[in-house]
């Protein structure tokens, strides 16, 4: 349904020095705003500053990571009153600034814990309704906070320092930004923004990498409230977690774009200056105007308006909405070798068995969707898996990448109990797999999502080398034309090749296909088999395939592990099991017994 | 990558543009005195502030009737203009706003805001630049205590004289109260009200039997309308806005609770028009009332009518207007459109409103304070000090004995 | 003892009103997945419509809910279909982004209007109705019929949604859209209409608010954070629920305002949300 985009991304632009150069210009002008002796302007510019500090630090918990945050504000409160508190008993103001920051980003720490236990809407409400919990807080923790009466700050005139030191901090925010995307983090982010069980499943460390980018969050948070109090020299619990502030910097951002690299600057920028200007020169409706902006921008611009079809169009624009998507098209010093893939050659060695499973069970409810299921892989084999639709092999499959925990038995990998070991884990030991159904990292290019695997890998490669090395799977898997566009303007038969060539950037020992086959013409099917057989027989990957066309299975398989309703039936040479009666009637019903046939091919 | 440069360019230059260092045109004889203000006229505040945009202009027209503000070193009466925003209830917007009217509106001098979230960051700005300010509805003493040297504020009452004439009434009347319980709404105001005058009550020999606080969006009041009538107090005291304690007082009707008089520190028709009967017979302060004569009164009354406010509903009105009035009055004294002189005059001299006169300590901290007044057959009755008193004090209070 | 009793009625009653107030929006994010953020305003604004057309105009409470219900129904109806629907057609980030600043522009709107048309003051219906004594117990007539209304549309909902063929392709729309499509169901007419309904059930629930308690243009955005946890902790799309959420939030703050601190009530719901969400993180009860 939703609208697929080829998306091109732009050519390297040549903006290098001038952007560099316009940056310092803007920072130029910015500080020199200070001392031009305007101090409605300064106090104007301070706000946007401070503005500006909480949307792109709130942007890379939402707009990097898809967690959206709604009560990041209590960031900003709780360093405002952190920072208070340490003032008024006497720390100077660095050393209160530093305590702020400290404690605010021990909170975060300790709301992770329960915090990241939820996704997408629960997240959200979870976080909107932290924001009223530390409004009764401030008001009811009297001793410490002074409760209704707020804070009073001795009075200082610090409006220019306040001023430059949230410049400071604006830049560095932007700084950081731009550097968050340039490291494996900011990939870790993007993974978990698209799809976090599959952003385990190819070695994504996500619990330590969600922590700390709330953390940050909160840091840069607690110095906007911590710098804003020591400006206003009064805090209450109202000003600070009012529902009717706490939203705002978080329009704005969703009003340019979140996501983007300028997206909280020009939004921060348009909405501030929109609402001041409005408050200044319209009489009565203002609200009601503002308001009416940010609907028709998430009516008709939900993506925010730099991504809007008509900004592509203008040239100054079109700069301002530029994606996060470094490295495109990365491509030096890879080898054009068709068909070699830098993975290495494993020697597989026959006879241990590279997994093996020990009566694993797997059971929700009531439902046993695995049985008491035990079975042994050598290193090397290629065996299939078959059984009709609900006979458990996908969840054997998740069993084995650790998606569930079983509810008993043993997976043993290469000898080891992966019991011991997270998703991450077991993707790091050698354990790669596609899904049935493709899940690519959607708004990420094809190229970067096969680099993500290899950034975090079991041998970590940096982003840049990641994305050259790509290019020989994203060659290999025929998807050269389409390197630098978006996962999800993918055909499916495009998306399948890429979910496979992904896997194999886990360096995988073993490769789990989950019917990567239906749906193809039989002439693509042949080459599938040979890519198998291509894995087993060149990087000694052993191979466990589901799939239901028993032609594919048939030119390549070892051996069949049928399954039925969870239960192993039957474990042998292709052929035998395709006569073995319980297979038989598992598929064909009673009558085929009867048939003494062979199932169909 | 053009557009990039000439863009930045732009946005300097704007910038440099925009500021020029602010001249005061002080000492004029020819420009309108110039007042600067903001009113929250949206978001939470904004109940509190009502219409108070047309008061205020509708105020300066009056003024100016007569010709404006008499200034003596210029033989002849200026004009009054007020140039008004809204601070949208946001203490950082209103901050903006005053640093505009300061640097790029040149105003004057200022009156107002109102509340203590406002008190807290605006004031040091009046320092700053050295333009006094005469506060509206900011009571919080610790708002005063931070050594500012341009500001001054005329809440009606202020927390020291809030009750000053019920408990004096009380120890006049029979049967005497020996005990008294208070009720108290989370806010900074109140909360000073109730310390303050559990003290004092203590001081007049009356037992404080307890102090329960509600947090303003409390609904339900079961819990603490059964220990207070299980306290079983003579007099109960709720110090809390009106319109918090609507449901307050509606529940403590309908659970029937008994009490020699209850009294309310804010009793106001917006009390009245929301729980209509059950106000009946509760006691209460209010600073003025129409019909009470006092300077200005006339002017104040005119003021309130041409813009369909009421002092009954919307009791923070006294508190604004006086602001005006002070600021008004100091400029005659001084004799001259100057702000040092405007300084000087507003600490040393006394100031007349229609509650009486008003004076203001070395903190800019006033002497404001009420009347005691009785909701009597649906009417508001001014019952103490006698002397001023429209109607008589029914006591114990009716209604609230069966 | 009877104080305690007293509490604990207090509390049920009040549980009630809550959830009458988290019952529109338990059926809107439960079928349409709709975060309304404008749905606690839409009661702040119905209730100051509805404390104007009784002061002004006199009329009946029970005429104003009549008319101010199929009011607010047309209204909803429309404003789906003109601003949410296109965006449902959109990927999932921009879907949600999308709804979220419609309904947030919404919210500053309408409390913005509202201010400028009725003034920005508090308000209420200032109708006394008698209350019934049992002892020394006093029980509240308007509450007690909120919560009896609450209870009989919540069963009705429930077996609405259980028994009827409506009620089946309701159902059908919350768990998958284009396949309850693809079986005959016309997936947007269900959801505007739920939108719709859910958004008349907050105008009728604002005027039995307003015959409890007060409100003005500003007071809706916490009432929406309070829905919002109610239908957590009940359980999304569970309607029976959410009653039971809200009457047990309503006890739970009247026994804090007994035996502890009244001013800590209005933690409470959040901090009980957020418990209920560590232990159950994708929610608890099961979908309707």
């Amino acid at each position: 349904m939703s609208a697929t985009r080829t998306t091109r991304l732009p050519s390297k632009a040549g903006g290098g020095v001038l952007g560099w150069l316009g940056a310092g210009l803007v920072i130029a002008a910015l500080l020199a705003l200070p001392f031009a002796g305007n101090s409605y302007l300064l106090t104007f510019g301070f706000s946007v500053l401070i503005a500006y500090i909480l949307g792109q630090s709130w942007d890379w918990v939402a707009g990097e990571m898809g967690y959206v945050n709604l009560g990041h504000y209590i960031f900003y409160g709780f360093g405002a009153y952190a920072f208070s508190i340490a003032l008024v008993s006497g720390w100077s103001m660095p050393v209160s600034l530093v305590f702020a920051l400290a404690v605010t980003g021990l909170l975060a720490l300790l709301l992770a814990v329960p915090l990241f236990r939820l996704h997408g809407d629960y997240f959200a409400f979870a976080t909107l309704a932290l924001l009223p919990l530390m409004e009764v807080l401030a008001y009811n923790l009297t001793p410490i906070t002074k409760g209704a009466d707020g804070i009073v700050l001795p009075v200082a005139q610090v409006l220019t320092p306040a001023y430059l030191l949230a410049l400071a901090v604006c830049v560095i925010a932007f700084i950081a930004t731009l550097q968050i995307n340039q490291l494996r983090f900011g990939y870790a982010l993007k993974s978990i923004r698209n799809d976090e069980q599959v952003a385990e499943t190819v070695g994504v460390r996500i619990a330590p990498v969600k922590r700390l980018v709330l953390v940050i969050s909160a840091l840069f948070g607690a110095a906007a409230g911590a710098l804003q109090a020591w400006q206003m020299s009064y805090i209450d619990p109202a000003t600070v977690f009012g529902l009717n502030v706490s939203l705002v910097p978080i329009a704005m951002v969703l009003f340019a774009g979140s996501g983007l690299r300028f997206g909280p600057l020009v939004g921060v920028l348009l909405l501030a200056s929109m609402q001041q200007w409005l408050l200044v020169n319209i009489q009565g409706y203002q609200a009601t105007l503002y308001g009416l902006t940010i609907l028709l921008i998430g009516r008709f611009m939900p993506g925010g308006f730099l991504r809007a079809k008509w900004v592509k169009k203008v040239p100054g624009l079109a700069a301002l909405s530029r994606e996060h998507h470094e490295y495109a098209g990365e491509a030096e010093g890879v080898s054009a070798q068709p068909d070699v893939l830098p993975l290495p050659r494993l020697r597989a060695d026959c006879a241990k068995p590279l997994i093996e499973l020990q009566g694993v069970r797997m059971q929700f409810g009531g439902n046993v969707a695995v049985n008491d299921v035990s079975l042994k892989i050598n290193e090397g084999e290629i065996v299939g898996l078959i059984g009709p639709n609900g006979s458990g092999k996908t969840t054997l499959f998740n069993c084995i990448s650790g998606v569930y925990t079983p509810s008993a038995g043993k997976v043993l990998f290469a000898g080891q109990d992966l019991a011991a070991f997270g998703r991450d884990g077991i993707a790091r030991l050698g354990v790669g797999r596609t899904y049935q159904i493709p899940r690519p990292f959607g708004d990420l290019t094809v190229q970067e999502n096969i680099a993500i695997p290899l950034m975090f890998g079991a041998q970590p490669m940096s982003p840049r080398d990641a994305m050259r090395e790509a290019r020989a799977f994203v060659d290999y898997a025929e998807l050269s034309s389409r390197l630098t566009d978006r996962a999800d303007a993918l055909s499916v038969q495009e998306k399948k090749a890429l979910e496979f060539a992904r896997a194999l950037a886990t360096r995988p020992r073993l490769l789990l296909v989950d019917e990567v086959a239906s749906g193809l013409t039989p002439v693509e099917v042949k080459r599938f088999v040979e890519h198998i057989r291509h894995m087993r027989d060149r990087y000694g990957i052993t191979v466990i395939w589901v799939e239901h066309i028993f032609s594919a299975l048939e030119q390549v398989v070892d051996r069949v592990i049928a399954l039925e309703q969870g239960t192993l039936i039957a474990d042998g040479p292709l052929a035998e099991v395709v006569k073995d009666e319980r297979v038989l009637s598992t598929y064909l019903g009673a009558s085929a017994r009867s048939r003494q046939g062979v199932l169909p091919c | 990558m053009k557009n990039c440069v000439t863009r930045i360019l732009a946005t300097a230059g704007l910038a440099l543009l925009m500021s020029g260092p602010a001249t005061a045109k002080q000492n004029s004889c020819s420009d309108p005195i110039l007042l600067g203000t903001t009113i929250s006229e949206t978001g939470p505040f904004s109940t509190l502030a009502d219409r108070w945009r047309k008061l205020t202009e509708v105020f300066a027209e009056e003024i100016n009737k007569t010709g404006g503000v008499m200034v003596k070193s210029c033989g002849k009466k200026l004009p009054l203009k007020f140039v008004i925003y809204d601070d949208q209830s946001v203490p950082a917007t209103a901050l903006q706003l005053f640093e505009k009217m300061a640097t790029v509106d040149n105003v004057d001098f200022f009156v107002g805001p109102d509340w203590s979230s406002l008190g807290g960051p605006v004031p040091p700005l009046a320092d700053k630049h050295k333009i006094p300010m005469v506060m509206a509805n900011v009571a919080t003493p610790a708002v005063y205590e931070r050594g500012l040297k341009y500001i001054w504020g005329t809440p009606f009452p202020v927390v020291p004289n809030w009750s000053a004439r019920y408990f004096d009434m009380i120890t006049k009347v029979s049967p005497q109260p020996q005990s008294i319980y208070f009720i108290t709404h989370d806010n900074p105001v109140m909360k000073g009200i109730s310390a303050t005058w559990s003290k004092k009550a203590e001081a007049q020999g009356l037992k404080v039997l307890g102090n329960e606080t509600f947090s303003p969006e409390m609904k339900d009041f079961t819990a603490l309308i059964a220990k207070v009538r299980a306290a079983k107090a003579d007099v109960i005291y709720i110090a809390s806005y009106d319109n918090a304690s609507v449901p307050l007082v509606q529940q403590m009707r309908q659970l029937r609770v008994r009490a020699m008089d209850v009294h309310h520190t804010m009793l106001t028709g917006a009390l009245f028009r929301q729980v209509g009967k059950d106000i009946e017979g509760m006691t209460g302060e209010l600073s003025w009332y129409p019909g009470v004569k006092g300077d200005y009164s006339d002017l104040v009354e005119t003021v309130m009518k041409r813009s369909d406010v009421t002092m009954f509903d919307y009791i923070w009105t006294l508190g604004r207007l006086t602001s005006y009035l002070t600021m008004v009055q100091a400029i005659e004294k001084a004799g001259v459109v100057d702000r040092e002189r405007v300084k000087e005059a507003l600490f040393k001299g006394t100031f007349k409103s229609p509650a009486g006169d008003v004076t203001f300590d070395e903190k800019g901290f006033p002497n404001t304070g009420a009347f005691t007044v009785q909701m009597q057959n649906g009417k508001v009755n001014v019952v103490w000090p006698p002397e001023v008193a429209t109607g008589k004090l029914v006591w114990p209070s009716p209604t609230w004995q069966q | 003892m009877e104080v305690l009793l007293q509490v604990l009625i207090g509390g049920v009653l009040l549980g009630g009103l809550y959830a009458l107030v988290a019952f529109g929006l338990s059926l809107i994010y439960g079928v349409a997945r709709i975060l309304n953020f404008a749905h606690g305003t839409l009661l702040a604004v119905s209730g100051v419509l509805a404390s104007l057309a009784f002061t002004a105009w006199q009329l009946h409470p029970l005429l104003i809910a009549t008319l101010l219900g199929p009011m607010m129904f047309v209204f909803a109806y429309g404003y789906y279909h003109l601003l949410l629907r296109p965006l449902a057609k959109r990927s999932h980030f921009e879907s949600t982004v999308g709804t979220v600043l419609v309904t947030v522009g919404t919210l500053m709107i309408l409390s913005d209007l509202t201010a400028k048309a009725a003034g920005a003051t508090q308000r209420n219906i200032p109708l006394r109705m008698p209350v019934i004594e049992y002892g020394d117990i006093i029980i509240s007539t308007t509450q007690l019929l909120i919560l009896a209304g609450i209870v009989a549309l919540t069963v009705i909902m429930h077996l609405l949604l259980k028994h009827s063929w409506f009620g089946r392709a309701v159902r059908a729309v919350t768990q998958d859209a284009v396949g309850a499509q693809i079986c005959g169901v016309q997936s947007t007419r269900i959801k505007a209409m739920t939108f719709a309904f859910g958004s008349a059930t907050v105008a009728i629930a604002a005027v039995l608010y307003v015959l409890s308690f007060p409100v003005d243009p500003y007071m809706g955005f916490s009432l929406t954070v309070k829905a919002f946890t109610i239908i957590v902790v009940g359980g999304v799309g569970n309607l029976p629920g959410a009653l039971l959420a809200g009457v047990f939030l309503g006890v739970a703050e009247g026994l804090t305002g007994l035996y502890w601190k009244p001013e800590w009530a209005p933690a409470l719901s959040v901090v009980a949300m957020l418990v209920i969400l560590v232990a159950y993180p994708k929610g608890v009860g099961v979908k309707t």
